[in-house]
């Protein structure tokens, strides 16, 4: 991969793999099977800017994250954090690095402690970290309250006295409280209203501008990643298949997985949404435990040649111009407009 | 068709509650043809989901009372005994349920359970049942289903199981399928399945789908008309394009412009400021007002009826907001999708 650091770099990922073993037996336990849940997966990240990854459930983006932030162990690949390779550090070590990289969760009901007040909810992280006297913790622990829009003199409330969209904020000012460069966002809107989710989305770009933050957001929602990031990486069964622009991952997409995840999503326009032919994927994620050979997505893909695509692996490799892809026969062109049906793409008929 | 299948006439239900009496209905209108998809959309709370539970007459009755009328066929819901609501529920009305994983008995094996469906409404022995059964899992697009049919619900996945659902719902030949938010746990390949299926299953059996979900890209693709809900009301009903076109609701012109799409390219999403209001006591006057960035002193005095939009009879709105506000509103709005469309 061409991700070498060149300096500006706040979070370099080389070949990350997490392998799961798979046991058998009680006393004498034998390894019978891995599920590979990230396969070799490579990105860097420019300070300030926004990834995006997208996937179908089971593809291994939360997986990858709790890699990242080594709350889970890799089992292979490097990470390096500022330029500094943190894929082998202890727990003890890791722990002030911690500050730098935090986390929003998926759902706000369950990713806060029900019988803790928001005020320690926030401010716990200061305290762990040693900032502050418990004076100043509670002034920022307000501050931040106001910052993510809420009322400050709700610092005694419990999760339960707010709303969903209102504890999604609260998890934000969690992560915020320490000022990390690096928030990793998993679903986090996925749990919420249209008018709801439209508040954080907003917030969360609020607070990117004022911080300088540099986000990795994770969701399975085509829109509300192409709204909210910089770049886009599209991960299928633990590997990445396609890592571009946005603009240009949204009208040049050259993958075929991508493709149908693009002509997957609903359009909220009666005239162009019935019009437009659908590339319907048919099956399954296949089980990761025995993925296909090769091409993983190749029993599902509309341009599979055989001979190739379930012999030969193909390379995540550059296309155009920071357009990586893994796909031997890449999309030509992509039809935006009702006109141009996808003649290159047709549905498959089946796959067991 | 001079009748209607599904005759809805101000519809009211209450729930009794620790803090006081939640009106989760308040005086809501809506007829289904034979055959038509109605989608019904609001945020969660806005009552949609209610709506068609007490059709279904599956409200608990300790602590929900409702008023109004639920023609089916003419006859009214309400009124019927149990015991007839029983003989209509999967057989005439059949009900998807948003969860496919807690809507199935994890317990018996699919086929039991479809079958079980087959003979409760049918003189049939259970041989008969279990090839019914396996006639539907085929028709649902479920691969290998000789095999699948002995399988239990945790062997499925997740599109899967909605399969089943579908399946299980679609057993008796409906009149009307009552689908609840039936692809909102499911990824986009999945959605596009299971909304494809949906479709094809309707233009052969010919039912009437009622379609409740929050995503206004659903309800644009299948809906033939759609009902959008606010705070336990009707705040805009009419044809689907009318809807998307020309909509008339500053609360619709808020769902549209929150949501994030792949044809418009917005540095800021608009946001309606707010949280849903509390059914316990909601606001007086229109309820969306205090969320309203047009609301005038009227809205707070006095509700808005529903009333036509111009001369389209079809399509009703109800806001105080005069017409050639709204119009303009409406067409920046719209102009703004269609800008970014043709753009990128």
């Amino acid at each position: 991969m061409s991700t070498a650091a060149n300096g500006n770099e706040l979070l370099v990922v080389e070949d990350l793999k997490k392998h799961f073993p798979i046991t058998r037996g009680i006393v004498f336990q034998k390894e019978i099977a891995t599920v590979k849940a990230v396969d070799g997966v490579s990105f860097s990240l420019r300070e300030g800017e926004t990834l995006g990854i997208v996937g179908e459930s089971g593809c291994g983006k939360s997986t990858l994250v709790r890699c990242i932030l080594k709350l889970l162990e890799p089992s292979g690949g490097r990470i390096l954090f500022q330029g500094r390779d943190i894929t082998g550090l202890s727990r003890r070590d890791m722990r002030p690095l911690r500050r730098n990289m935090m986390m929003v969760f998926q759902d706000p009901y369950a990713s806060l402690n029900a019988r803790k007040r928001v005020g320690f909810i926030i401010g716990e992280a200061l305290e762990l970290h040693g900032i502050g006297t418990p004076a100043e913790r509670k002034r920022r622990v307000q501050e931040l309250l106001e910052v993510v829009g809420l009322n400050p003199e709700h610092y005694n409330r419990f999760p339960h006295e707010f709303s969903g969209g209102q504890r999604q904020r609260i998890g934000v000012a969690r992560a915020l409280a320490v000022n990390p460069k690096l928030i990793f966002c998993d679903e986090p809107v996925s749990a919420l209203d249209v008018s709801v989710q439209a508040q954080i989305l907003n917030l969360l770009k609020d607070l990117q501008k004022e911080f300088g933050l540099t986000y990795v957001f994770i969701a399975h929602d085509l829109n509300v990643v192409r709204h909210i990031s910089d770049r886009v990486m599209v991960m299928y069964l633990g590997k990445s298949v396609e890592l571009a622009d946005r603009g240009e991952l949204y009208a040049h997409p050259k993958h075929p997985y991508t493709g149908a995840l693009l002509s997957a999503v609903p359009v909220p326009n009666p005239d162009v949404g019935r019009a437009r032919k659908l590339v319907v994927l048919e099956g399954d994620v296949p089980n990761p435990i025995n993925p296909p050979s090769a091409c993983n997505f190749h029993p599902r893909c509309p341009r599979f040649q055989q001979g190739r695509c379930d012999v030969d692996t193909p390379p995540l490799a550059p296309i155009a111009d920071d357009h990586l892809v893994a796909c031997h026969y890449p999309l030509e062109r992509w039809p935006m407009s009702i006109a141009e049906q996808p003649a290159a793409v047709q549905p498959v008929e089946s796959a067991g | 068709m001079s009748e209607p299948l599904l005759d809805v006439r101000d519809l009211r239900t209450e729930f009794k509650t620790d803090d006081g009496i939640v009106k989760a209905v308040d005086g809501v209108s809506f007829k289904v043809e034979p055959g038509q998809v109605l989608g019904i959309v609001g945020e969660s709370g806005s009552g949609k989901s209610v709506t068609c539970l007490t059709v279904m007459g599956l409200n608990d009755s300790k602590f929900a009372t409702s008023t109004g009328e639920v023609l089916f066929r003419g006859e009214d819901l309400l009124k019927a005994s149990s015991s007839r609501l029983r003989t209509i529920r999967g057989d005439e009305i059949a009900m998807i349920f948003q969860d496919p994983m807690t809507s199935l008995n994890p317990v018996h094996k699919i086929g039991r359970q479809l079958a079980e469906a087959v003979v409760l409404h049918n003189d049939v022995s259970n041989k008969q049942a279990y090839a019914r059964a396996l006639e539907l899992l085929k028709a649902v697009g479920i691969p290998r289903a000789e095999r699948r049919i002995d399988d239990y619900p945790h062997q499925f996945s997740g599109g899967m199981r909605q399969r089943v659902m579908i399946a299980m719902a679609l057993i008796n030949n409906p009149d009307l399928i009552i689908a609840d938010e039936p692809t909102t746990a499911l990824d986009v390949t999945t959605q596009a399945q299971i909304l494809a299926l949906l479709k094809r299953i309707q233009d052969d059996f010919g039912s009437a789908v009622i379609m409740i979900t929050h995503d206004l890209g659903v309800v644009a693709e299948t809906a033939d008309d759609v009902i959008v809900m606010y705070a336990a009301r009707i705040v805009e009903r009419g044809p689907v394009r009318s809807i998307f076109n020309e909509p008339r609701h500053p609360y619709t012109w808020g769902l549209m412009g929150s949501l994030p799409r792949l044809d418009t390219d917005l540095e800021r999403l608009y946001q309606i400021p707010g949280q849903p209001p509390s059914l316990l006591n909601p606001p007086s006057g229109c309820r969306f007002h205090p969320r309203c960035a047009f609301a005038m002193p009227i809205c707070r005095q006095q509700d808005p009826r529903l009333m036509a939009v111009g001369s389209d009879t079809l399509h009703e709105q109800a806001c105080h907001l005069d017409e050639a506000t709204k119009a303009r509103e409406a067409a920046k709005l719209v102009a703004m999708f269609t800008a970014g469309a043709s753009s990128s």
